[in-house]
């Protein structure tokens, strides 16, 4: 059984409350460490964005929600609650069937490259009815009339895309499918996964629009994984950047991009250009992605850092709050938010 | 699969002259008229190469007739052109016109061996029981072959994973005459575990056709040891292609969006993994049909069998050319038909893949 706690630290105005989660990889050279004691809350109705390289562990941090981790993955510790109106369970202590209601029904992950999320040989219309099926929806009317209603909201021609098989239509076309067949179920959660690679840019633009008007038009708490910050700073409240599995920085949209107090953030966000060009010279992060095998002593991201000092080598500098709603895992953030990042732009040069 | 093209979306109006330039590029016409070709080659080649084989009929004759009975070269060889019904002198080319003249008509000829026996009801008589013997077997490798493929897939590294690959690795290697002989010294004389001699033909002496449990029983169990040959022998290459499909579909992003839409185990088994996983396989079914029915001839030999392939070394043991060159063209047709009818089964299963 599911373990319920109601007392305590649990809250009810959140959604989701992640507690101290690890994740790890089997692999050859040995193991991966892909997702390091990770917590945060999710509000009701609340956006929340990871963004980070490849490869810091925002996928596998996805994956592991909705319990659809490879073989080789492994939980190592930590807590998934996931709210029920007045009672928490833990998604990581369900069991299979009470999994498979929990998928899709209360919680949608929607995956990067949407290409190939449709079975080729069924039609659109009887992968809807599969998905509404198994969660005992079978009222084919019902299920109709809400999917032409989400097609509608999504842009999309209800009644061609329904008869279409999945290579009938364009990549855009099956992504925003995939986003209204997510919301077919009314979850209360969704998770999205590089809603956004694999699309051109006119494309992107569209479906981003797509998901804000759904942000406003239904009630859903949205986590974003992307390294696309721009989706970032259109959709979210809240941004979370992560570094070696690890949530490095945690703060509301704003504070992120305007006063950003990890050095790994300011490099995001200067390697990335703005429309305006007016936000000072482009950058790149100089260095690579830390080996997950191997991780660096301290703090993770010391080798790539320009404000590195030998208590950055030794000492891991823990997740904490320097304001009511920033949080911030470096020994330096002060001096990185006094020089606003400077030495980011000049090691970069270097 | 070349000629199959990816469908197009969203199809528009035709005017008439575009009407008969899709019909000159109609996929079905052209199939038809390339299978013909096809089967035209092939009977060309087989009525030379036929004549080519050492040793003819009609000269073995002649030379008995020489030295059993004294007749001269000339006397022996109208004696011959006689029983034969043959005018001798025709050149090469000539009883080729001919032939394919006949062919055309849809006459295959007549036996040289049982004079005057039509060739065309020779096959009609033996080629139902191949078809059937065959055709049942096919289904049975087929069908087995997928379910172990699945499981071995969904099992993988297990033990019954490895057993079963290393068993389907040695039955897919050994050939299936081998595994006939097999059958027939161990479980038929050894063991007599089948009463082989019971068994012999294509059903019991004084057994009346038709769609009566009787009849079918008798023809299944006078077909069991062919079949079990052609099971056991065919299963290995299916489980195996099988398993590969699996585990590459298995991969697919498709089936971990249906496991993460909640669907229920059973429903992305069956119509997510095991569908797509199958499709490569149906081509190869319908291919291997054609050489089935080609490969049935030393079975059906090993085990009294009266189908096709007793028909086709009777013949060729016997310098029979007319009922030799049927049974080529049986086979060849069955290849050329079976390959034409895998590119439908394929469009039908794989929307992808649609005919113009």
């Amino acid at each position: 059984m599911t373990e319920q706690r109601l007392d305590g630290h649990l809250n009810e105005e959140y959604i989701l409350q992640v507690e101290d989660l690890w994740v790890s990889y089997q692999a050859e050279r040995g193991t991966v460490k892909a997702v390091c004691g990770v917590s945060f809350n999710l509000r009701a109705g609340e956006t929340l964005a990871f963004i980070g390289e490849s490869g810091c562990g925002k996928t596998t941090l996805g994956l592991t929600f909705i319990r659809l981790l490879p073989a080789t993955a492994r939980v190592e510790r930590g807590r998934i609650w996931y709210s029920r109106g007045t009672e928490a369970v833990d998604v990581l202590a369900m069991h299979e069937q009470e999994l498979r209601h929990f998928r899709w029904r209360e919680c949608a992950m929607i995956f990067q490259g949407a290409q190939n999320a449709f079975n080729p040989v069924l039609r659109i219309w009887d992968q809807v009815l599969d998905t509404a099926r198994a969660h005992g929806e079978t009222d084919k009317k019902k299920i109709r009339q809400r999917m032409e209603e989400l097609f509608q909201l999504v842009q999309l021609e209800p009644r061609r895309v329904l008869r279409a098989y999945p290579h009938q239509l364009s990549g855009g076309m099956r992504q925003r499918v995939l986003i209204a067949l997510g919301l077919l179920l009314n979850p209360s959660l969704v998770i999205l996964d590089e809603p956004t690679t694999a699309l051109d840019i006119l494309t992107q633009r569209s479906v981003i629009d797509v998901l804000r008007g759904l942000k406003e038009r239904l009630q859903f708490s949205l986590i974003l994984i992307s390294h696309d910050l721009s989706l970032a700073a259109e959709l979210a409240d809240r941004v979370a950047t992560m570094y070696a599995g690890k949530i490095v920085e945690l703060a509301s949209v704003w504070d992120i991009y305007y006063r950003p107090h990890h050095p790994y953030t300011v490099g995001l966000i200067r390697a990335v250009p703005t429309l305006s060009g007016d936000r000072g010279r482009l950058i790149s992060i100089p260095g690579s992605p830390p080996d997950l095998i191997n991780p660096p002593t301290g703090c993770p991201f010391h080798p790539r850092c320009p404000y590195t000092t030998e208590r950055c080598q030794e000492e891991e500098p823990p997740l904490q709050a320097v304001s009511p709603t920033h949080h911030v895992a470096c020994w330096h953030w002060e001096k990185v938010i006094a020089e606003g990042g400077e030495r980011m732009l000049t090691k970069a040069e270097a | 699969m070349s000629t199959v093209t990816l469908a197009r979306e969203g199809l528009t109006r035709l005017s008439p002259g575009a009407w008969l330039r899709r019909l000159a590029r109609n996929y079905v016409l052209r199939r038809f008229l390339v299978a013909l070709a096809k089967i035209y080659v092939v009977v060309t080649l087989t009525f030379f190469i036929v004549r080519l084989m050492p040793t003819n009929p009609i000269e073995a004759y002649i030379n008995e007739l020489i030295d059993q009975y004294g007749f001269t070269y000339q006397e022996a060889r109208d004696q011959a052109a006689a029983l034969f019904g043959l005018d001798l002198d025709t050149p090469l080319w000539q009883q080729y016109l001919q032939y394919m003249g006949q062919l055309i008509r849809g006459d295959l000829g007549t036996s040289y061996r049982s004079k005057g026996t039509p060739v065309s009801a020779m096959i009609a008589k033996f080629l139902p029981w191949t078809l059937f013997s065959v055709g049942v077997s096919l289904l049975i490798s087929f069908t087995l072959g997928i379910l172990l493929g699945m499981v071995m897939a969904y099992r993988r590294e297990s033990l019954l994973d490895h057993v079963l690959s290393a068993l389907a690795s040695i039955l897919t290697a050994i050939p299936n005459y081998l595994v006939g002989m097999m059958i027939l010294v161990f479980l038929g004389v050894q063991w007599k575990v089948f009463p082989i001699t019971q068994m012999r033909g294509a059903m019991s002496p004084g057994m009346k056709p038709g769609f009566t449990w009787e009849f079918i029983k008798d023809i299944f169990y006078h077909a069991t040891l062919p079949i079990m040959t052609y099971v056991l022998t065919t299963v290995g290459s299916w489980m195996l292609a099988m398993k590969s499909s699996t585990i590459s579909t298995l991969g697919e992003d498709y089936v971990m969006v249906a496991k993460a839409r909640g669907l229920p185990e059973r429903r992305i088994v069956t119509a997510y993994v095991g569908r797509n996983a199958s499709l490569p396989l149906f081509t190869q079914l319908a291919i291997s049909i054609g050489f089935v029915v080609g490969g049935s001839a030393l079975i059906e030999f090993i085990f009294v069998y009266q189908g096709i392939g007793q028909l086709l070394l009777n013949s060729i043991n016997y310098r029979d050319y007319p009922v030799m060159q049927g049974v080529f063209l049986v086979i060849t047709v069955a290849v050329i038909l079976a390959n034409f009818l895998a590119d439908f089964v394929y469009s039908w299963l794989d929307p992808r893949i649609r005919i113009q």
